[in-house]
């Protein structure tokens, strides 16, 4: 019989472990949801938001404002300049989506390598110190970095919440996600909903980043695993439903916790790729949950 | 003398690698990125054969070939029942859980890799037999896609890939091409696989991974996607440029990311600049 303590404790750990997954998994869900395309330039975009941050805290010694700051601007910049110069180039041309795949693998590939080149292979943190003091409530250690991670997480998707549904910009996100064509014939413009996707997607890699990289090490291939997390939440969410992917996400962070429990720890990510696929071939369309509006009303 | 024969040796085994996956990607219009997984499938089931089996190199080989179209029917069989993007999400899943599992068994050598991988020519002739096999391997290939693509079964190809409804309409099974397709171009990879394990005698998960899957892709896009010589274009000049870099003997540090980004950047350059490759039609765009 499990003690209900340590079940406990893997929920919590679960839960905020998954907080950077649901962030980025956020950005990817929410670009392929307005530009439809799965957009593997995400990870590259990760790479460079760490790696600068990473640089302003190390090797320029600033305070990390700075460097979340430097993360931001340099990760959307990058972001933009994509979204720009690399797919509306090709939207233009009318390319198929084997073209935005191999465009956005490649990207992220280049970055990457770029990155190996300036930084190499050595895992790196933020911080020189990735220990986080622990606080015991109800018997369940609970740290700084877990809160950091679970309040970010909730705070960044509120307020992806309230930009896509009270903003106009936000509307403007929706109404080209439904129908591109049709949004700019209402006097939308759709590269400005593609270009306003491309910041907000890079806010949420920062922040993802930034939890990942003040949790454990990163190595500038990381981020292409990482991102195998996002595709999997995004399908499992359901194409076009931001917030179920990112539930998704919790999900997937709890399952590989619990997993802990039954399966030897270096075969976790295995399990990960068993749900990609068990996703892909039972649930290809996403997990519908019931609609408990329609239920209690008794239809 | 024997560095210019392991370079020859490679190049012949790109050759193969590019153009079987040229058949997939760019004749079936197929979007994927495991086909260094079914390299690896091919690989392993030949050394793996070749370290615990007593049986010909050749049949080890043909094993690796056919342990690698299983694989890949399986893999299109179920990712292609839904629908066509969901094969480029699978194939990256397909590849990296395959890897992690190669990583995570005792029997593969773990992320050590597959060591002492007994010779299948022994003695002075190893490197010339290695190269006439892998040439005519690398031969067949070309010549046997060039065959495929240009008789009644390449059209029907053709039309399946740009008029998939149209082509529905008439009553042919789209999907069961596509897998057949898939299998015929992931086989032929493991077939390099197990030339690749045999002339090493040692393979390693990383040597698998998806930076390799950019490596192919690049051959493919620099070369031209969906002409017979593209490949071959390609994976020569590939090959070849790195090898001028190493003469400036960069620290294996340096090196190994310059020719990543020299493979990325020529492939980025190539998509915007001329889409079709050096061999593909100028008129036609990517």
């Amino acid at each position: 019989m499990l003690d209900p303590v340590i079940l406990a404790q893997i929920l919590w750990t679960g839960i905020a472990t998954s907080a950077p997954y649901v962030l980025m998994t956020a950005a990817f869900a929410l670009t392929l949801k307005v530009t439809g395309l799965w957009n593997f330039a995400q990870a590259g975009l990760m790479a460079i938001a760490f790696y600068t941050m990473f640089f302003v805290i190390d090797a320029l010694g600033l305070p990390l404002v700075f460097a979340l700051l430097a993360g931001v601007v340099v990760t959307a910049a990058a972001s933009l300049l994509i979204e720009i110069y690399g797919l509306q180039v090709f939207r233009d041309r009318g390319s198929g989506s084997l073209t935005f795949f191999i465009f956005t693998l490649i990207l992220s590939e280049f970055i990457i390598y770029v990155l190996t080149l300036l930084f190499g292979t050595e895992p790196e943190t933020l911080f020189k110190s990735i220990l986080s003091p622990v606080t015991i409530i109800g018997n369940i250690a609970v740290s700084d970095w877990d809160e950091l991670a679970v309040t970010t997480a909730i705070i960044g998707m509120a307020a992806l919440y309230v930009f896509l549904t009270w903003t106009r910009e936000g509307q403007f996100m929706n109404a080209v996600a439904d129908n591109a064509r049709l949004a700019e014939l209402y006097g939308i413009s759709a590269k400005r909903a593609w270009r306003v996707t491309a910041v907000v997607a890079a806010l949420f890699v920062v922040a993802a980043m930034y939890l990942i990289g003040t949790h454990g090490g990163v190595v500038p291939n990381s981020p292409l695993e990482l991102i195998i997390t996002a595709v999997i939440g995004t399908l499992l969410g359901g194409i076009g439903r931001v917030f179920a992917a990112s539930a998704a996400a919790v999900f997937l962070g709890l399952l590989q916790s619990f997993s802990i429990l039954i399966i030897a720890s270096r075969w976790q990510n295995l399990l990960l790729y068993g749900v990609l696929f068990a996703a892909i071939l039972l649930f290809p369309r996403g997990v519908r949950m019931p609609r408990w509006r329609l239920i209690l009303a008794g239809r | 003398m024997e560095y210019l024969a392991t370079i020859g040796v490679l190049i012949a085994i790109y050759i193969v690698l590019s153009s079987s996956y040229d058949l997939v990607i760019g004749y079936g219009g197929l979007s994927t990125v495991a086909h260094p997984i079914f390299f690896a499938i091919g690989a392993y089931t030949a050394g793996l054969l070749a370290i615990h089996a007593a049986l010909p190199a050749l049949l080890n080989v043909a094993v690796g070939g056919i342990a690698a179209m299983i694989a890949s029917v399986l893999l299109a069989a179920s990712a292609l029942r839904i629908s066509g993007d969901y094969l480029l999400i699978a194939s990256l899943g397909f590849q990296l859980g395959l890897l992690q599992l190669i990583k995570n068994l005792d029997f593969t050598g773990g992320p050590g890799g597959l060591m002492a991988i007994p010779g299948a020519v022994p003695g002075a002739v190893r490197t010339p037999v290695f190269l006439v096999v892998s040439w005519l391997l690398a031969a067949a290939t070309v010549f046997g896609i060039r065959a495929i693509v240009n008789g009644p079964y390449g059209r029907a190809i053709t039309a399946m890939r740009d008029e998939e409804l149209a082509f529905t309409a008439l009553g042919r099974n789209a999907t069961s091409m596509k897998i057949v397709i898939f299998a015929i171009g992931c086989g032929i990879a493991g077939l390099a696989g197990g030339i690749y394990a045999y002339y090493f005698q040692y393979i390693s998960p990383d040597q698998f991974e998806v930076l390799q899957s950019a490596a192919i892709l690049t051959m493919v896009v620099l070369g031209g996607m969906g002409t017979t010589f593209g490949p071959v274009v390609g994976a020569i000049l590939l090959l070849a440029i790195p090898q001028a870099i190493t003469f400036l003997n960069l620290p294996p540090g340096i090196m190994a990311p310059m020719q990543g980004i020299i493979f990325t950047v020529l492939v980025l350059l190539f998509m915007f600049l001329r889409p079709t490759g050096i061999i593909g039609s100028a008129r036609k765009t990517l």
